[in-house]
């Protein structure tokens, strides 16, 4: 009798029912290691193009990566769970092959998943989520998630989505952050790591603060045999990048990227 | 007069000129701007445009379906360009191969129901370990051993002493010579040390020879369900060794402190659930059951043994989850004992029933008294059970196969160091536990 209910826990994947998202899986809060298996043994090799052309150059070998499902919609709610502001608790904080930042362990009521982390993010921080813009500005501690328009301006954000409920897509490296700089008739100008300008609507999600692992542009590579590690082949030695003779070429910013879809006027005949 | 319209029309004439020369060459003034609308950007850059969204939004009318006889490659047994390809209906073998069968949905299955039930077996490591255990199981936590047992561990006549060095040899035997390799691996050594343990545990049963009433069961299985402030529980499964014994533990806590735990306050851990980790299912059975049948003489839980024997470390348990999982299954085992003594209503248990646990991964031992006072453990107040946690004990601190040689001398003898005698008095202890 204690067989049946086993037997229907081992699960028929097979079938194709629908199954809920484990973004962290069995055993990740043990040290284990969730996720699926990458293509060609783990290693993260470029990706076949339909054709068998090679697609990015410059991408092969590099140690075996494991990888880890993070969740990009800081604003994903439980199954089941009301639209409602949420707090989760920091497992832990660690390395992740996969990207240049740190990634975070949080769990909050029966779920656990893997964030991005920010930059002072220690085990034992509670963080918030909060879907709610009201008239006034919240005043946000790092790594809490809110919309932009609940963030007052001049905020420091990061993991930016340029579609609300799409899932963060901008300022995930490492050490990079993104400024609020004015919100306009429910939309937010965000300027960019790259210092262009990009305007999405005020309900895009973005996570206070900057992303963590700061110091990922000081270290030292050291020899060649370390960005093959890395997954990085060497150049051909053709192209070399201007020094300073070159001089410095002042290239005006590209216009603001506008991801915000406002309903055309039209013109009064 | 007559120039200008002239020039203009050279002019005209020689831009249409250049303009077909230079089709279909690349020319150094980079990629031609368009002259039409810029085509419609896809989703991934600007977001599905008001049309489409509006489209997404209203159920799209369903077609009249005109019947047409499409014409497919089917019988020609090769791709044909231009013609369809064919659908055929899903291949049926015919028969019933339990190899290749999806099984039926949880659904249809009879024990399906509505309400999930969490359920805690050996595999579940617990996020928040003891205190998310405590919560579940309604318990409060006293830190050391109960007196009862200390008694024991104190008492000279029992002559604890003398076994001591046979203990230590019994270590030596399980870490340095049990193998022809250079160290066995835990694997081996971690269950072999149990043994030896309770070997030695069972020659005290010349002194006392109701000790020989007791049953070791291995891959024995438990089943104890209950609720939980709205929550289903089960614990369910394999677990460790169970020792059973002819005649329960006598209660370890007197009545007053019993008394006692209507004051305690639960501890909780907002904003994680207390039931994370566990594994929710909804095909289960609600089954209260100790794993043995009516009438098996050795029908007491005494002691659980837990044994983290993986040599991989992320296979074992750490000892704090250890440790839940220990008093998980202390907690199952007692319940199922108490819903077969008592029947299934909640109450407070005029004679509470103990259960210990010792859990070990061959070298650190976590020893572990439960009490079930109350099986009434849907309400938060009340009496609670209670539970002794006597955590992280080693039992040496080191074991050297292989001597460390530095410079031709000899810096680490092969070995064992820093044996504890106490942490194997307290293991014996426990087994003697409800006989002395």
């Amino acid at each position: 009798m204690p067989d049946q209910v086993h037997r229907a826990a081992r699960g028929h994947e097979e079938d194709g029912r629908p199954r809920p998202h484990r973004w962290a899986g069995g055993k990740a809060g043990a040290g284990g290691l969730p996720g699926p298996a990458g293509r060609g043994g783990s290693r993260l090799q470029p990706l076949p193009c339909p054709a068998g052309r090679v697609r990015v150059r410059g991408i092969g070998g590099g140690h075996k990566r494991r990888y880890r499902m993070i969740d990009f919609q800081r604003l994903r709610y439980e199954e089941g769970a009301p639209p409602e502001p949420f707090t989760e608790k920091v497992i832990s904080v660690r390395y992740d092959p996969c990207r240049s930042a740190d990634i975070a362990l949080v769990a909050g009521g029966n779920r656990k998943r893997w964030i991005i982390a920010t930059e002072n993010m220690q085990p034992g921080n509670s963080i918030t989520n909060s879907p709610h813009i009201s008239r006034m500005a919240v005043s946000a501690s790092e790594g809490d998630a809110y919309p932009l328009g609940a963030l007052p301006v001049g905020t420091l954000i990061c993991n930016l989505e340029s579609h609300p409920g799409k899932g963060a897509q901008y300022i995930r490296a490492a050490g990079t952050c993104g400024v609020l700089l004015r919100k306009v008739n429910g939309t937010a100008i965000v300027q960019l790591p790259s210092k262009r300008h990009m305007q999405v609507l005020e309900t895009c999600v973005a996570t206070v603060g900057r992303v963590s692992n700061v110091d990922h542009n000081k270290r030292v590579i050291g020899k060649a045999g370390r960005n093959r590690w890395l997954g990085k082949r060497p150049h051909t030695g053709l192209w070399h990048r201007k020094g300073g003779w070159a001089g410095r070429k002042i290239k005006p910013l590209p216009p603001m990227k506008s991801y915000v879809n406002l309903p055309r006027v039209k013109a009064v005949e | 007069m007559a120039a200008m319209p002239k020039a203009l029309r050279r002019a005209g004439v020689a831009a249409v000129a250049v303009r077909g020369l230079t089709r279909g060459i690349v020319t150094r003034a980079g990629r031609p701007r368009h002259r039409t609308p810029l085509p419609r950007t896809p989703w991934t850059v600007r977001g599905p445009p008001p049309e489409v969204l509006a489209e997404m939004a209203e159920p799209r009318p369903v077609r009249e379906q005109v019947e047409l006889d499409t014409v497919t490659y089917a019988e020609r047994l090769h791709y044909v360009p231009g013609l369809a390809r064919p659908r055929f209906p899903p291949w049926e073998r015919g028969w019933r191969d339990p190899w290749h069968s999806p099984g039926p949905r949880y659904e249809e299955m009879p024990l399906y129901k509505e309400r999930g039930c969490y359920i805690c077996h050996q595999g579940v490591r617990m996020l928040e370990g003891v205190r998310q255990a405590q919560w579940l199981t309604k318990t409060k936590l006293v830190e050391g051993l109960p007196p009862a047992v200390q008694a024991i561990m104190d008492n000279p006549a029992l002559g604890l002493q003398e076994l001591e060095e046979r203990a230590k040899h019994m270590v030596s035997h399980a870490r340095l010579w049990d193998t022809a390799e250079a160290a066995p691996r835990r694997e081996r050594y971690c269950p072999m040390l149990f043994e030896n343990l309770i070997h030695i545990c069972r020659l005290m049963s010349g002194k006392y020879p109701s000790l020989s009433k007791r049953m070791l069961a291995r891959n024995c299985r438990i089943a104890a369900t209950w609720e939980r402030e709205s929550i289903l529980l089960q614990v369910r499964g394999l677990s460790g060794i169970l020792m059973n014994s002819m005649t329960p533990i006598p209660p370890v806590a007197s009545k007053e402190e019993i008394l006692a735990t209507k004051e305690h306050v639960l501890e909780t851990f907002y904003p994680i659930a207390p039931t994370i980790d566990l594994q929710e299912v909804n095909v289960y059975k609600e089954l209260n059951d100790t794993g043995f049948r009516d009438g098996y003489p050795y029908s007491h839980p005494h002691t659980l043994f837990f044994l983290e024997s993986a040599s991989v470390r992320t296979d074992r348990f750490r000892p704090e989850q250890l440790r839940a999982k220990m008093l998980m299954f202390a907690f199952g085992n007692a319940l199922a004992k108490a819903k077969a003594l008592h029947g299934n209503d909640p109450k407070v248990l005029e004679q509470p029933i103990v259960v210990q646990s010792i859990g070990t991964d061959g070298q650190l031992f976590q020893f572990m008294v439960f009490q079930l006072n109350t099986t009434d453990l849907v309400p938060n107040d009340g009496v609670k059970n209670l539970v002794w946690i006597d955590s992280d004990q080693n039992l040496y601190e080191r074991a050297q196969c292989v001597p460390e040689v530095k410079k031709g001398v000899v810096t680490k003898p092969a070995g064992i160091s820093g044996f504890q005698p106490d942490t194997f008095k307290k293991f014996l202890a426990l087994y003697l536990h409800g006989t002395v």
